[in-house]
């Protein structure tokens, strides 16, 4: 028999503001569900550590998709005819309907960058429907990522996005892990990377909306690399400051990309981050002990 | 005017580029010159398909260059160190948030260039510290 991963990819077409869109949805484990959003130009497969790693899928359901236009979803019929530009709105809304078509009851959500970000204002918006948040390389406001030569005629895209992002990695971090991400950015479709840093840079403010979030609703983690450099741990340590009731770690040594440049060092906070967010005694149906593997 | 980083580093340095395996793999179409300026020593390097055929010191008007960075010793420094601190390990976080790190000159060109670039100016890293 061949040893698969224990990871399933399927696709469902989901309606976005009146829009379809094909939907690359893969997932593993059972127990809470665990909704995870890659970061800007990136796709689901930032997550593939997770969704081997016994000690997250025997407690939770971990899902992971690509958002429209990224990694295998179909950008919508007459992709053509418009820029991609991702917005606070749209980023919500998108997040919101792949919820609501697979059907997750008071999920955790954990976001990276990007996804770090709109984290924050899923549990402003929608603290009663969820359990929590995990926020990897979470801010509020993240100014200074934005330029016009991400998406230009005379620059492969491809290799300065995935060079642009490329020293996000800490430089502890495995060189073949911090290579596969490159190789996840090299590979996203013209301007994407770009559309997604219009929302992340120029749309994104939560700095309001983050003082509404009660934590005994929603709860709240988050961490941050040392050596982030676009989300920096003092731009984290604001949100968190914002949040009472949140927990916050530092993650020595790490960069922008936790779960994919170096898992092993990232799975102690991790955990100590969903046992924040679903305690193991409160978690329904008694589930097994969260163990933790030698590092 | 402070010797830095020093002959012997410089030829290091190049010796690494031009052994490098993976600039043999992506450079076949980075033919340049950029310069490099520490503080206020200034040096024209000369890559012809990712390799580096001449450095020279102290270039004059008739030596042209497409682009360059230009930093104080200490942002150097920073970079060199074998542990170098966050903002400081990478020059694309260098150009984001250390504001006396410039990228002068033809930034097209060099962003053109930013995979085989961003190698080269990665080996000056593996090349290690000046005068360690």
């Amino acid at each position: 028999m061949p040893e698969f991963e224990p990871i399933t990819g399927r696709y469902l077409t989901i309606d976005v503001a009146g829009e379809q869109h094909r939907i690359f949805v893969e997932e593993a484990g059972s127990g809470v569900p665990l909704l995870c959003l890659h970061t800007a130009g990136n796709d689901s497969r930032q997550y593939r550590h997770m969704m081997n790693d016994p000690a997250v899928t025997e407690r939770f359901h971990v899902l992971a998709f690509d958002m429209p236009f990224h990694g295998r979803s179909t950008p919508p019929d007459r992709w053509w005819l418009k820029r991609f530009r991702l917005t606070t709105r749209s980023y919500l809304d998108t997040i919101r309907a792949v919820w609501k078509a697979l059907g997750l009851e008071r999920p955790v959500v954990l976001g990276c960058s990007m996804g770090g970000a709109i984290v924050l204002k899923l549990a402003a918006d929608y603290q009663n429907e969820l359990r929590g948040i995990v926020g990897l390389e979470s801010s509020a406001y993240a100014p200074g990522r934005y330029n016009e030569f991400l998406h230009h005629p005379a620059i492969h895209g491809g290799e300065l996005c995935a060079s642009y992002t490329y020293g996000l990695n800490s430089p502890y971090s495995p060189e073949v892990n911090r290579r596969e991400n490159w190789w996840y950015y090299s590979q996203s479709g013209p301007g994407v990377y770009q559309g997604d840093v219009h929302f992340y840079s120029l749309d994104w403010d939560a700095r309001e909306d983050i003082k509404r979030i009660d934590t005994s609703r929603c709860k709240v983690a988050l961490l941050t690399g040392e050596y982030d450099y676009s989300c920096t741990p003092a731009m984290s340590e604001a949100v968190a400051a914002a949040i009472r009731g949140s927990h916050y770690q530092l993650m020595k040594g790490m960069g922008h990309f936790p779960m994919i440049e170096n898992y092993p060092d990232f799975r102690p906070y991790l955990l100590d981050a969903l046992e924040h967010v679903v305690p193991v005694q409160a978690a329904a149906g008694a589930p097994a002990p969260m163990q933790r593997a030698a590092r | 005017m402070k010797d830095y980083p020093g002959a012997d580093w410089l030829s290091r340095y190049r010796d690494n580029v031009n052994a490098d395996v993976e600039l043999d793999v992506i450079g076949r179409w980075f033919t340049t010159t950029f310069t490099l300026t520490f503080g206020d020593r200034r040096y024209a390097v000369k890559v012809d398909k990712g390799r580096i055929v001449d450095i020279v010191a102290e270039p004059r008007l008739d030596v042209r260059s497409e682009f360059g960075f230009r930093s104080p010793i200490e942002v150097w420094d920073k970079f060199l160190s074998p542990n170098p601190p966050p903002l400081f390990h990478d020059f694309f976080a260098m150009l984001m948030r250390v504001p006396e790190f410039v990228l002068e000159g033809d930034s097209l060109a060099a962003m053109q260039n930013a995979r085989a670039l961003h190698r080269m100016m990665n080996i000056m890293r593996e090349t290690g510290a000046p005068h360690a």
